[in-house]
């Protein structure tokens, strides 16, 4: 897989628990522009281990001057976000993938409801900047905690008009999903990006009024959860692995010494 | 160009059976498929309004328009052709809420008419319950004139625009309603196979 | 180095050639002598100096005579390009791409001038320079996809990433082998795949497919596919399979040299940026069995190839009439000696 080398701009703390990061390509040419929902995975090198961490993109796609990322610090983090909060310094140099995206915008939606909680904003950042480019139809509901936890919401507010909602955990507001999402117009698509119980609840909702799934678009933006330690084969090389709690499989192959072969061997058989 | 074809193109046909989860209902359907709705209507009916829109058949068709005014409670609308059916959706799915789901019945011909029409709105064919009903002919898109033969029943039929003799291809379009029709005597002019019946 | 461009035809007297360097850099297919019924994708990445795999769109000495073939193709049949309407931020991702390609890697021969969303595009070969809005279709005289698809060789088909499959939604389609893009546009991969034989049986375009979804940005991959056809025909479509059909009549055992060609198709798909769409490029590259004769060493190895074909892929490739004069006017130049692995022509 191609990687891009980049550097930290710029570190702002956002809110009391996140921070948002600005990175610039190294040799100081251009990013590629991306789509909205695209996210890029950042190698970190913690204690000679390398951690893979995506972040949404959360820039304008068509500004490929800089990338932005927003991290929420985890309490129970493996490591990555806590990283990212408390070592990494403006100047420090990383590598990144190119974008990919996940979580993108049905291009033959007549209207785009964005539903976040918390940090799941970041993903809709770059979504609601194509959507204001192609004057698509759409309506961000954003639900936080309190006030000093609404990242980003002034400037959304800004940005999006009377096209933003949002609800204050602190304030007492609710979003009722029952009437958001049971009076909506046909071709409405629908996306949400929160904690696990939110996600849940708003597909649930969805499903139960007969949105069809090409219409129900989710990304639960939050880290692997940390499980028990578990042994693997690898059924080649007969190597057995120790993945330990904090570390997903893919990352203890690599600490094994033959993950280089895990994400290079990507060729296909193709027919005729 | 006449070789070994797998069918993947080939639409899925279904019997109509009620969606639990809705918030209103839309059954279309024309001639043969007046069969299709009365079935329908003979499971426990759902909690949620149902429209239905129903298009007398052409003269040689079954017409069940009578039959359906007595098992449809309420929300039957009978139109007197398939072009009425198409100008009726474009009147009612505007004001419609996701959580419609809709339902055709009738000929592919309809099918993919009506299909093509709530596109246009929103409602993609993967969200649509089908039922054929009637016969199994086919319409043939011509790939060298472009013109559409309908009510192919045979495996080699006359292109009504430009006369040459087409092959059927297994090879379907969703947004043309029909299958591929390929010139059959292109190599070898006027050598045709023997011509049959397999789409009655 | 500036490429000198042939004067020669697609269609009618069929004056296309190849030049002894065409003949040499030429994308033959066949490591071995028996033909592999399936074929690995690769990273596209830059080639050898001179080869087709230099640089990302690879341009030729027929590059002009070319682009004048799909220019009378769209002529009588506009159809030949299609694209829906949701596919426009695809479209740009398109000029962005070629534009950045050629400019770059033939600099003699194309240019592009950024100020801002103003760019300034020169294609000397073709005699166009127009300046234009980056993202406003109205500031180019047509859409921006068929724009640079006439001015690129090759087949282009733009695929919409939904409902984890891929759409056919756009396309300029001018010299494909058996398939209609007015008919299959829209379509699913599965639905476009329908007339595949037997591939669906093994899963290989479940797979393929699955593999497609992955594709990253930044780093494209390629194929090589084969056929063989009679002349040098570009425009081989179903729509003007009347036209051609009846040319596989013509071939004997005294021109089948002549007429029978070697039609390889360059398959590479590109990630786009701002759609998340693929665009797929199938680029044909043409050469008669008399030519490939001047290469001893692809003589023989072809020879083999087809000698060993199975029965039901000379069907499929549409080879059945003139198969075996092909084998036999090839036998001539092979004298049996071992081969190595590869496709080198020496």
């Amino acid at each position: 897989m191609s990687t891009i080398n980049v550097k930290i701009a710029a570190i702002k703390q956002v809110t009391p628990l996140i921070k948002h990061f600005t990175f610039v390509k190294e040799d100081g040419s251009e990013f590629p522009a991306f789509s909205g929902g695209s996210h890029v995975v950042v190698s970190l090198n913690i204690g000679g281990r390398v951690h893979r961490n995506p972040y949404s993109l959360m820039g304008s796609p068509t500004d490929t001057s800089a990338y932005h990322i927003s991290v929420r610090k985890q309490e129970q983090s493996r490591g990555g976000s806590v990283f990212m909060h408390d070592y990494v310094a403006v100047g420090m140099s990383f590598k990144i993938t190119y974008p990919v995206n996940l979580f993108s915008l049905a291009k033959k939606g007549h209207k785009h409801i964005l539903i976040a909680g918390g940090i799941g904003i970041t993903p809709f950042m770059s979504q609601i900047a194509d959507l204001k480019r192609t004057g698509a139809d759409f309506e961000l509901h954003y639900a936080f905690r309190s006030p000093e936890h609404g990242a980003f919401a002034a400037q959304l507010a800004k940005v999006c008009g009377d096209k933003f909602h949002c609800y204050i955990d602190s304030e007492g507001d609710r979003l009722d999903l029952q009437a958001l999402l049971g009076n909506q117009p046909l071709g409405t698509h629908m996306y949400v990006c929160g904690p696990g119980s939110m996600v849940v609840a708003v597909l649930e909702t969805a499903r139960n009024l007969g949105w069809p799934e090409s219409h129900i678009h989710s990304e639960q933006f939050l880290a692997p959860p940390i499980g028990e330690p578990f042994k693997i084969q690898l059924e080649k090389s007969k190597i057995e692995i120790q993945v330990p709690a904090e570390m997903s499989m893919l990352e203890a192959i690599e600490a094994a010494g033959v993950g280089s072969r895990f994400s290079m061997s990507r060729r296909c058989m193709w027919a005729l | 160009m006449e070789r070994g074809y797998w069918i993947r193109s080939k639409p899925v046909y279904t019997s109509l059976v009620w969606h639990e989860k809705a918030t209103s209902h839309l059954v279309v359907a024309q001639g043969e498929g007046g069969m299709a709705v009365l079935k329908i209507f003979q499971q426990m009916h759902p909690k949620q309004p149902i429209t239905v829109l129903y298009a007398h058949a052409s003269a040689s068709d079954v017409d069940y328009a009578n039959t359906l005014k007595k098992v449809v409670p309420e929300g039957l609308q009978i139109l007197a052709s398939e072009q009425e059916v198409l100008d009726e959706l474009k009147t009612i799915l505007p004001t419609m809420r996701m959580g419609l789901r809709v339902y055709v019945a009738g000929s592919e011909g309809f099918i993919w008419a009506v299909s093509e029409a709530v596109k246009v709105f929103g409602v993609e064919d993967a969200d649509m319950m089908k039922e054929l009903t009637g016969t199994l002919a086919r319409s043939i898109y011509c790939v060298h004139c472009k013109a559409i033969t309908h009510n192919i029943t045979t495996n080699i039929a006359k292109c009504a625009g430009c006369e040459r003799m087409l092959f059927v291809r297994d090879h379907f379009s969703r947004r043309l309603g029909a299958y591929m029709g390929l010139m059959v005597d292109a190599e070898s002019p006027g050598e045709l196979p023997e011509i049959e019946e397999i789409y009655p | 180095m500036a490429l000198a461009f042939n004067e020669e035809t697609f269609r009618e007297d069929y004056t296309y050639r190849n030049s002894l360097s065409g003949i040499k850099r030429f994308p033959f297919p066949f490591p071995e002598d028996q033909y592999m019924y399936s074929v690995n994708i690769e990273p596209h990445t830059k080639g050898k100096q001179g080869s087709v795999f230099e640089f990302p769109l690879d341009v030729d000495e027929h590059y002009v005579a070319e682009c004048n073939d799909k220019k009378i193709t769209l002529e009588q049949d506009p159809g030949r390009y299609q694209a829906l309407p949701h596919m426009m931020d695809a479209q740009w991702d398109f000029v962005e791409l070629t534009m950045e390609s050629l400019a770059r890697d033939y600099p003699k021969h194309f240019s592009l001038h950024k100020k801002g969303s103003s760019w300034t595009w020169e294609n000397k070969p073709l005699g166009i320079k127009d300046t234009f809005t980056f993202g406003d279709s109205s500031t180019l005289p047509m859409e921006p996809f068929e724009y640079m698809g006439r001015q690129v060789q090759g087949d282009f088909v733009l695929l919409d990433q939904r409902d984890e499959t891929l759409y056919a939604d756009a396309g300029i389609v001018t010299s494909q082998a058996d398939w209609s893009l007015a008919f299959n546009v829209g379509m699913s991969w599965r639905e476009w795949h329908g007339p595949v034989p037997r591939a669906t049986e093994l899963g290989v375009m479940d797979r393929a497919l699955k593999f497609m979804l992955n594709l990253q940005l930044g780093s494209p991959v390629r194929r090589l596919n084969w056929t063989m056809t009679v002349n040098p025909r570009l425009d081989t479509s179903p729509e003007n399979y009347p036209y051609w059909g009846g040319d596989r009549n013509a071939v004997n055992p005294d021109n089948v040299g002549d007429l029978v060609n070697l039609r390889v198709e360059l398959q590479s798909l590109f990630r786009l940026p701002r759609s998340n769409a693929i665009v797929f490029s199938i680029r044909c590259y043409l050469i008669s069995l008399k030519d490939i004769a001047t290469i001893p060493r692809w003589a023989k190895r072809l020879h083999r190839v087809q000698k060993s074909m199975h029965p039901d892929l000379i069907e499929y490739k549409g080879m059945t009439k003139f198969h075996p004069m092909m084998v036999d006017w090839l036998a001539k130049f092979d004298d049996g000696a071992i081969l190595e692995v590869g496709t080198q022509p020496e």
